[in-house]
């Protein structure tokens, strides 16, 4: 299949490729291994030699089950948490070893939006104190103007800046993450990493959230990444994918090749194990089999052949190398040339049915109209 | 088996219920009707606060009154209503004709005894089992469940396990003693996906076994068209659009259906711009009066505001289904599906701005 191995423009409105805004150099983290009383604590590999680049005004996606490492990768990038090995740069600038100040001031381009909007606001502050706070810590704004630039955020996420002298019980789910979302603004990033910010809301809302954020990035010229482990949130929000399993990527890609012809047996498990969007589109299908395994000891070879129906013995002997495509695509996966005829492929999803499709267009109409 | 001549094993008729004695306070719950025949599994999808995890812990007894208060409205379930049954008759009826699964395994088993005890225990409760008949039969039940290693695994306790397995260990459970009707709150919905596919799958092959019949609450459309015969959609404590499952998804009428379904993203190519749904759930205390969506819904008129609809059957065949009344027929309260014919033109709030 030769379209798979067709080069995707990175970018589609520009011919020359966006400068990196984030990079990861074979990242890695342990966690554990401390010596207690009698014994050390068992070592958890939970990203294990990660390197990828994010490019300026895309929406870079992070996916994977939990405990797949997707959450900490996220935090190394920001250095909120410190690697065990491996590299972060910023603008091509090394900022692994940054401390103090300089670090300080790192952080006002990167910033990271929580799932969960009922834990990550302070519950004794004000609005204006939550979303003030990162103003004067940059000292971008004082006073008066520190207030007008809170309204402001608060309009520009659609809240009303009366909100201002609230605090967060007073708020739904869904304007609580608004809030979140134009404090992680205050300092005018260029960089957002949002951890699962859509996974607890109610669809109505989510939906709401993710049209904001698509927005933003549009008006602000953003960088995302986006951590979920919601393969539809990830298809209709990104750009480009990286899949983890137990701390390692086995795909890179473009979201549509990714979608269309996944090529990591992972992969083709995750979409085919997506419930169908409409009943006429059930279907049997080979449920992967077994659990996550435990990260504290990986298997051997590769991480993914204890699950693998496509396994054989080399999967567990070698670590499979991340085979890198023409048009940048890699793939960790010894066998993925064979696999890719094995008729595994994903069904496509169903698109919405005549009528459906005939009232959503007079619901947006409607609501377009009622908008303006 | 023809469909038509099961019986309903589980008919609600028009319940209603409260949090309050106040009579002029809203029912959260609202003249709700519904039925579920043998083998059937009907979804009751929603967000949070639509009333639909009251209603299905209202049925087997579980929800406690007070606060809760029942306004109206019976529970057929073999012959006798849930509603009326006291608390000793609804024992001796869970985990043994009527069962639950629970969203979180974790804090529905006890963590004290192992799962095999704990399995082992529904069956001894009900059945009046030896301790190693019983012990026999859970061990039996968590291969049925495909549970790797069930002789390893049924002296484990349940932190022993992942989250997986847990929810196997309820699936055990729960249909240990064959029971006529489950009742699964968001089985899924703390699973990943691969296993919520395993589940689901599991769930489906074990009911098309036994027969039994489920009510699967769920806020997933995904799980609806993966495993729904019926769906009730609701909304604000009232049933707003009902039907078969490929009626709700080839011909959704309620605005609120509607724009569920187009909120959601797809994994499809991407089409544009999700729709939003303006606005949020209203609370109790500000339940509107008329139709409860009325004021998030884009084609509502005045008579919305004022006037709330009742359910009336729509689309193109009636309910053919004559012995037991007309559980087929897809209903919607809506004042004016479908829309193509009754919203047609400008937005009324277009019109008066112009005005």
């Amino acid at each position: 299949m030769s379209d798979v191995l067709q080069a995707a423009p990175l970018d589609a409105d520009s011919a020359a490729p966006q400068p990196v805004v984030v990079e990861a150099r074979s990242l890695t983290k342990r966690f554990g291994g401390e010596r207690h009383l009698f014994a050390r604590t068992p070592v958890v590999h939970a990203v294990d030699g990660v390197s990828f680049q994010v490019r300026r005004r895309e929406t870079f996606a992070i996916v994977g089950e939990s405990g797949c490492g997707k959450s900490t990768l996220g935090r190394l990038l920001l250095r909120l948490i410190e690697p065990t090995d491996g590299r972060v740069l910023f603008r091509g600038n090394d900022i692994t070893d940054l401390s103090g100040t300089p670090l300080r001031r790192l952080r006002r381009e990167m910033q990271i939006i929580f799932q969960d909007p009922f834990a990550s606001l302070n519950p004794g502050m004000t609005v204006e104190q939550i979303i003030g706070e990162p103003i004067a810590l940059h000292g971008l704004a004082h006073g008066a103007e520190k207030r007008e630039r809170v309204a402001q955020l608060l309009r520009t996420v659609g809240l009303q800046p009366t909100y201002a002298d609230r605090y967060p019980h007073e708020f739904s789910g869904g304007q609580r993450q608004r809030i979140g979302i134009a404090r992680a603004l205050a300092g005018e990033p260029t960089l957002i990493v949002g951890d699962e910010p859509v996974s607890a809301l109610d669809v109505s809302v989510q939906a709401q959230v993710i049209n904001l954020l698509e927005q933003l990035k549009a008006q602000l010229g953003l960088t995302l990444v986006m951590i979920s482990h919601d393969l539809a949130v990830i298809r209709h929000m990104s750009d480009r994918v990286v899949v983890m399993y137990l701390g390692e990527i086995v795909e890179h890609a473009h979201v549509d090749e990714l979608f269309d012809t996944p090529l990591h047996p992972y992969t083709q498990a995750l979409l085919r194990s997506v419930p169908a969007s409409r009943p006429d589109a059930r279907r049997e299908r080979a449920a992967l089999s077994g659990d996550l395994p435990n990260p504290t000891a990986p298997p051997s070879g590769c991480r993914f052949h204890p699950r693998c129906p496509h396994a054989k013995p080399l999967c567990s002997e070698a670590r499979p190398p991340a085979e890198t495509l023409p048009g940048g695509r890699r793939v960790a996966c010894h066998f993925w040339r064979d696999i890719q005829h094995a008729g595994s492929s994903p069904p496509l999803a169903a698109g919405p049915g005549a009528k459906l499709a005939e009232r959503l267009a007079l619901y947006r109409e409607r609501q377009t109209g009622a908008a303006r | 088996m023809n469909r038509d001549a099961r019986r309903p094993v589980l008919s609600v008729e028009r319940f209603s219920l409260k949090f309050s004695r106040d009579a002029r306070a809203p029912n959260l719950v609202d003249d709700v009707s519904f039925e579920v025949r043998e083998g059937e599994t009907l979804c009751i999808v929603g967000e949070s606060g639509c009333g639909k995890s009251v209603t299905a812990l209202s049925l087997p007894g579980l929800l406690p009154s007070p606060p809760a208060l029942r306004v109206s409205g019976a529970a057929r379930f073999d012959g006798r209503d849930l509603f009326t049954l006291t608390e000793r008759d609804l024992a001796d009826l869970r985990g043994n004709r009527l069962s639950m699964i629970f969203q979180e395994p974790m804090t529905s088993l006890n963590p004290a005894y192992t799962v095999g005890e704990q399995i082992a225990e529904t069956i001894r409760r009900h059945r009046g089992a030896t301790r190693s008949a019983a012990r026999a039969e859970a061990l039996d039940m968590m291969k049925r469940v495909r549970i790797p290693a069930a002789e390893a695994r049924v002296d484990r306790y349940p932190h022993e396990l992942s989250g997986g397995m847990r929810q196997r260990v309820m699936i055990a459970m729960a249909l240990a003693n064959r029971p006529r009707l489950l009742i699964a709150d968001e089985p899924t919905t703390a699973l990943d996906v691969t296993i919520q596919a395993q589940v689901l799958a599991l769930i489906r092959n074990l009911q098309a076994e036994t027969g039994t019949a489920m009510v699967l609450i769920t806020h997933d459309l995904g799980v609806v068209a993966e495993v729904a015969d019926h769906v009730a959609v609701m909304y604000a404590g009232r049933i707003v659009e009902y039907g078969t499952v490929r009626a709700l998804f080839d011909d959704p009428q309620h605005p609120y259906t509607i724009g569920l379904m187009g909120a959601i993203p797809s994994t499809g190519r991407r089409e544009g711009a999700l729709v939003t749904i303006a606005g949020a759930v209203p609370s109790p205390e500000q339940m509107p009066n008329g139709c409860r969506f009325a004021p998030r819904c884009p084609f509502a008129v005045d008579r919305c505001i004022d006037e709330a609809p009742p359910q009336r059957p729509v689309g193109g065949e009636p309910g053919h289904d004559e012995e037991s009344g007309a559980s087929d027929t897809h209903r919607v309260a809506c004042w004016l599906a479908p829309l193509e014919i009754h919203a047609r033109g400008a937005p009324p709030s277009v019109q008066q701005a112009a005005a």
